[in-house]
């Protein structure tokens, strides 16, 4: 007999809008920049069989990023590190290998907020003023603590910053190892390779997978038709269970030996010859998930047979937060992604899912 | 057996022991007579009493002490000490460096409570000592509360309340610190204790008579 728990799943929730990629209020790239922390981006190009140059070279080009092993905290408040890059760009720490239900986790926003989470343990030594998570039940065990990094009141020297420096210099040391990532427009300052080259500081790139499926069985999709209509199309819930089938390599034969799944193609469905799939994992800053995502409109400038593709973006699992500032907890899989169907009139679903433990996303 | 004593004599008895039988009127003055003879310092009147029967209660009474009602000792009341702001340290008294010399009588008077506090005393020792000792003149840090901003105060104990600390920081700002949720340590001569205050809620007079029990947890 399964216990009580698993019988119900938690909660989860999953918004879904539609748009068009050119429309003037469009909000994608609001919804891709607020999501911070990203470790997966796949895209799914059905009936093509080669990648055009100019997402390859897209690809190519998604950028490098640094991991500082034990890198203490206090270095990140310091007014040479803020003036460097938090203000010249968008910056992007987050902790590596923390657990955000167990570890105290750190993070850095591109607009300059650092979320430290911290255990009550931990929350009562350092002295900073935060609050109560919001998942931790009714005995606090968690306390978010949130320092702007660019307000007025941080300045060198002021009350605000002494006592941030001293609680995490002297009072209680933290120091995480870091995943990093910078990104600014024109003027080249130092780089954090260098401004970090004595503390253990290592540049990685993201490791990109090609593979391309044959003979897939695709939903047929209605841009304007989220629900979908039976032996029409198919509603977008439908897509996104199919998607997480394909990405995850999930046979979709539906045969009746298999005890793994017995999961099958939604209808209606037509089957594709070959289809293009592309995995991207690292730490992915939105700001290249952006320029991917117009290099992918820009796939449908030429005729193509694929009606559609997608675009799928998981967030870190234990990143403490999901959209803009918005508290994020692990619970069963601390799940936070969304997803894109930009179709061939560039018309677009986006899809963001999120699990037990978040916030209902933008 | 009361009739049997008092009986008169019969006549063949006292023939035989050569008695004079007396009546009672006769034996009555002869008593008398007697008694004034033996007695003659004593009244009449007193001899009668003594001859008068009493009965005697044969059961214990102890003597009821009458206390003595115990002066109250003429002082203030709660109020008045309130109104008179007894314990308040005035402003211009609220100085560090002041209350330097405390903090070095105090640290004298731990190190003469623990034999002169040697490196290698025992820490369980120490222990026991401080928690009996007196901790006015002690420099305390917070080094661990359940609210933030009072993590990191650090100062000489001014006062020591049944739920508070008055301490003297060295910016010469009096601060009221409760005990309850928040852990102090103090550092002496390389030995550093922590205090749960919410242990610790006593008076310094009432913590010296007191039994500290491990039990329960220790966690704000």
């Amino acid at each position: 007999m399964l216990p009580a728990q698993l019988g119900r799943a938690p909660r989860h929730l999953l918004v879904c809008e539609r748009s068009h990629a050119r429309h003037p209020r469009s909000r994608h790239a609001a919804h891709v920049r607020d999501h911070a922390y990203s470790c997966r981006v796949s895209f799914l190009i059905p009936e093509c069989g080669v990648l055009p140059e100019v997402v390859k070279s897209t690809i190519a080009d998604i950028g490098d990023y640094y991991l500082v092993r034990s890198l203490p905290v206090h270095e990140l408040v310091t007014h040479e590190f803020i003036d460097a890059f938090v203000k010249k760009g968008s910056c992007y720490a987050l902790s590596y290998k923390t657990k955000i239900d167990q570890d105290n986790t750190a993070a850095l926003l591109p607009n300059g907020k650092l979320i430290l989470s911290v255990d009550k343990g931990t929350y009562e030594e350092l002295g900073l003023q935060g609050r109560p998570s919001r998942y931790s039940g009714k005995k606090v065990m968690r306390y978010i603590i949130t320092i702007d990094l660019t307000d007025a009141g941080f300045q060198p020297e002021s009350k605000k910053h002494n006592r941030v420096l001293w609680a995490l210099k002297e009072k209680k040391p933290l120091e995480f190892d870091f995943l990093l990532a910078w990104y600014n427009t024109g003027a080249e300052g130092s780089t954090l390779m260098s401004y970090f080259s004595k503390n253990q500081i290592q540049a990685l790139k993201p490791k990109i997978t090609f593979s391309t499926l044959r003979d897939l069985q695709c939903p047929v999709l209605q841009s304007n038709d989220l629900q979908g209509k039976p032996e029409e199309s198919c509603s977008t819930e439908e897509l996104f269970e199919w998607l997480g089938a394909v990405l995850n390599q999930v046979s979709l034969d539906n045969k009746s030996s298999s005890f793994l799944s017995t999961y099958c193609c939604p209808e209606p469905n037509t089957v594709v010859e070959k289809a293009f799939l592309c995995t991207i994992t690292g730490f992915i800053i939105p700001e290249k998930i952006i320029q991917l995502l117009e290099q992918l409109c820009s796939y449908f400038s030429e005729p193509k047979l694929a009606y559609w593709l997608t675009l799928t973006v998981h967030g870190f699992a234990d990143s403490p937060v999901s959209w803009r500032e918005s508290e994020h907890g692990f619970h069963k899989g601390g799940e936070n992604l969304y997803n894109f169907v930009i179709f061939r009139n560039l018309d677009y679903w986006l899809q963001m899912a999120v699990g037990a433990h978040d916030d209902c996303p933008p | 057996m009361e009739g049997q004593l008092y009986r008169r004599l019969p006549p063949e008895d006292s023939g035989e022991l050569r008695l004079q039988p007396q009546g009672s009127e006769e034996a009555k003055t002869f008593v008398h007579a007697f008694l004034k003879r033996s007695m003659p310092k004593m009244k009449d009147e007193a001899i009668q009493e003594m001859l008068t029967r009493k009965a005697v209660v044969l059961e214990h009474y102890p003597k009821k002490k009458t206390k003595q009602k115990r002066k109250k000792t003429k002082g203030f009341t709660a109020k008045q000490r309130r109104e008179l702001r007894l314990f308040e340290i005035e402003p211009e008294q609220q100085r560090y460096a002041i209350f330097l010399p405390l903090h070095e009588l105090w640290k004298q008077y731990i190190r003469d409570l623990c034999h002169g506090l040697k490196p290698d005393a025992q820490p369980h020792m120490i222990q026991g000592k401080l928690l009996k000792a007196d901790l006015h003149g002690a420099i305390v840090t917070v080094t661990k509360s359940k609210c933030p901003s009072y993590v990191g105060i650090t100062g000489i104990i001014l006062q020591e309340f049944k739920h508070v600390f008055k301490i003297i920081t060295k910016e010469d700002k009096l601060k009221v610190v409760p005990k309850l949720n928040n852990v102090f340590s103090l550092e002496l001569d390389g030995f550093i204790s922590y205090i749960y205050g919410s242990k610790f809620l006593l008076r310094a007079s009432e913590r010296s008579a007191k039994k500290f029990k491990l039990k329960g947890t220790i966690d704000l």
